[in-house]
């Protein structure tokens, strides 16, 4: 199988030939590549080098963290480069913006009211994780649509707070 | 002279008291919140009772609940860790008032050094140095502090007079934005310690956070254990904690360390105890305030002196005499620590929690790790995302750097994400590396991206490593369709099988 996968910018050709060969542009190299007790910790030995990292799957790209340095990585593998390619266009910009708990915690205080005009910056709530109160601020300006939370809730992480149109 | 110790707190601390107290033959009582029956102090304890709910408010700082249970388990002394009730002037009063050791200071000492306003008029008094701001006692009005802030003179700092470890505390610049962060600096002071007092101090630009750890005993000798730099910090949360200071030498470090002490003497102070310091360019160090407890950081004094900080502090409680005289005390080293915090370094530092599915922690020489997870273990957003404490030691801190280093590559937890990245980012960081370095310089003059610019890139190893999970993964689903397909097949051939032989 044949994957393009991108760094930054910068696009890898890698073949998975077998178990223990990969061929990356032109070059042909030996892998030996194993999960660290079923985890997402890999173990990289290519030709006689050892590597150890962690290989996370994101919502769109794969993170991996190697040697103190964190790689988001996009892969590809053939077939979807082309649908891509097909595919065009952007996602839509602008519309509505939707506030989410970036972390598990207690909602302290929402200093806005639904309808009210926000500016960039401004805070929209503030919420109490691990002890410390986070403001969470507006992006960008417009109005408060729709408040679902309020003072003194539990709210779970990724759970959408309010909505900025 | 007590037989059995409560350990009134959690994570990696009450393991740390839980071991003082089991090497030195005292039983232990843990307790615990519905959120930690599963945590190491819990399992290390002799015994171990529930004190109700995660959250603090209705388990860890339940006073009373923990005083029932001493009664209950006949505990006849109680350590309160860090937090949570460690500086809590009625909740040592009552420990006295119960015939329980407390074993940390007296309700007087913490009453004086507790309230910074209180704690600056003391120290004043006893001619220790402090940085210019309101004097005043107790409640100033917004009002009241607006008026005072200019004779201060900006930049200044909102604190809380209950606070510590950085909450309720702002910056001002200047004081057209000042009511808005006196409210924000009360409401998080309020919510923190259930009071949202607040004084005005003086910021002092380019200064360093140099602390000196201090033991005393009941019968009036005060002796100092040196100095911990502590100018690593975030939103004003330490990050990392060395000692001795590259800043320091041995003159500043004895005029420092007298006044240290003769702080400690102005409250009448006894067993463990940290006088903080700003120290600014031109070595000029001022009072900032006592913290009545064992700190987070001790562990690097520890490594340093060779003097076990916990034990010391039960010696005391006991009514012994302090094991060391301050002749006796060598700074032998050099020690870091490194704060393991669950929060994610690569997205503004934004908690993290979840369960710890593996976890392999760096041994080797010089390395100490203080921890209170393991794996299986839930990190929870009820507590502080502190969940481990990395400390080397080498003979010069040259080596104490390349060891932390080779620490932190060895460090692997999975399950959430860790600051561990920031660490081996900031330890490569030149300007760490050739101490200059301020308590603004992480948030000023540090940057993880900048930094991973600057980094050895692996991208091709990165790039190889994310499609071959990527391709395994795929492999992995393909087989499981394709065994679908053949268990089908397998069921046919049962059916031919069966009507064969009917």
């Amino acid at each position: 199988m044949k994957y393009i996968t991108t760094i930054d910018g910068q696009e890898f050709q890698i073949e998975v030939i077998d178990e223990r060969h990969i061929r990356i542009g032109d070059r042909l190299l030996q892998v030996d590549f194993e999960s660290v007790s079923g985890q997402p910790v890999f173990s990289l030995i290519l030709d006689g080098k050892s590597y150890e990292s962690f290989v996370y799957q994101g919502e769109e790209d794969w993170q991996v963290l190697l040697r103190g340095r964190l790689y988001p990585v996009k892969i590809e593998d053939e077939r979807e480069k082309r649908l891509h390619a097909a595919g065009g266009g952007g996602v839509a910009e602008g519309g509505e913006f939707l506030l989410k708990a970036p972390m598990p915690g207690l909602v302290v205080a929402v200093p806005v009211n639904e309808g009210q005009v926000v500016e960039k910056g401004q805070v929209l709530v503030i919420l109490e994780s691990m002890k410390m109160q986070n403001e969470l601020k507006a992006p960008r300006a417009g109005k408060v649509e729709r408040i679902r939370v309020k003072a003194g809730e539990s709210v779970e992480q990724k759970q959408t707070l309010l909505s900025v149109h | 002279m007590f037989k059995k110790v409560l350990v009134a707190n959690r994570g990696e601390i009450a393991v740390r008291i839980i071991r003082a107290c089991r090497e030195l033959g005292i039983q232990t009582v843990a307790v615990f919140s519905e959120a930690d029956r599963n945590a190491l102090h819990v399992r290390y304890a002799d015994e171990a009772y529930l004190l109700g709910p995660a959250p603090s408010r209705e388990s860890y700082l339940r006073a009373d609940k923990i005083f029932e249970i001493a009664r209950k388990s006949e505990a006849d002394a109680i350590h309160p860790g860090y937090g949570f009730l460690a500086e809590r002037e009625d909740f040592s009063a009552k420990c006295v008032e119960l015939g329980i050791v407390f074993i940390g200071p007296k309700p007087s000492s913490i009453a004086a050094m507790g309230d910074k306003a209180e704690a600056r008029a003391t120290v004043i008094k006893a001619g220790v140095p402090v940085v210019s701001g309101t004097e005043d006692v107790g409640n100033m009005t917004n009002d009241d502090l607006l008026s005072i802030a200019p004779k201060i003179g900006f930049p200044l700092l909102i604190k809380a007079t209950a606070g510590g470890g950085g909450k309720g505390m702002r910056e001002v610049k200047s004081i057209e934005e000042m009511p808005t962060l006196l409210a924000s600096a009360r409401r998080e002071a309020e919510s923190a310690f259930g009071d949202g007092n607040v004084y005005l101090e003086k910021l002092v630009e380019g200064a360093r956070h140099i602390e000196f750890q201090i033991i005393a005993d009941t019968f009036g000798n005060v002796i100092h254990l040196g100095e911990r730099e502590c100018s690593i910090q975030r939103r004003h949360q330490k990050l990392l904690e060395e000692a001795p200071s590259v800043f320091m030498d041995e003159e500043l470090r004895k005029k420092m360390g007298d006044v240290a002490v003769k702080a400690a003497h102005a409250v009448d102070y006894v067993s463990a105890g940290t006088i903080e310091f700003l120290v600014d360019k031109d070595k000029n160090f001022y009072f900032l305030e006592m913290n009545t407890r064992l700190q987070v950081e001790h562990p690097v004094t520890e490594m340093v002196t060779g003097v076990d900080i916990v034990a010391e502090q039960m010696r005391i409680a006991r009514g012994r005499q302090l094991s060391y005289t301050q002749e006796q005390i060598e700074l032998k080293g050099h020690a870091i620590e490194c704060r393991i915090n669950a929060e994610d370094p690569f997205n503004n530092f934004v908690p993290s929690t979840g369960r710890i599915t593996h976890s392999l922690i760096p041994t080797g020489p010089g390395v100490r790790v203080d921890t209170g997870v393991y794996p299986g273990f839930e990190i929870t957003p009820f507590y502080d995302p502190m969940i481990a404490k990395l400390i080397v030691w080498g003979e010069t801190r040259a080596q104490a750097i390349l060891r932390m280093r080779r620490a932190l590559e060895e460090y692997r937890i999975v399950g959430v994400h860790t600051n561990i990245p920031f660490h081996q980012t900031l330890m490569d960081s030149h300007r760490f590396m050739g101490g200059q370095f301020d308590t603004r310089f992480v948030e000023e003059r540090f940057s993880m991206d900048d930094a991973m610019e600057t980094r050895e890139s692996h991208a091709e190893i990165a790039a190889i490593l994310a499609t071959l999970v990527a391709h395994q993964q795929s492999e992995r689903s393909a087989h499981v369709f394709r065994r679908e397909e053949r268990d089908t097949s397998n069921w046919k051939w049962v059916g031919r099988w069966e009507r064969m032989h009917r």
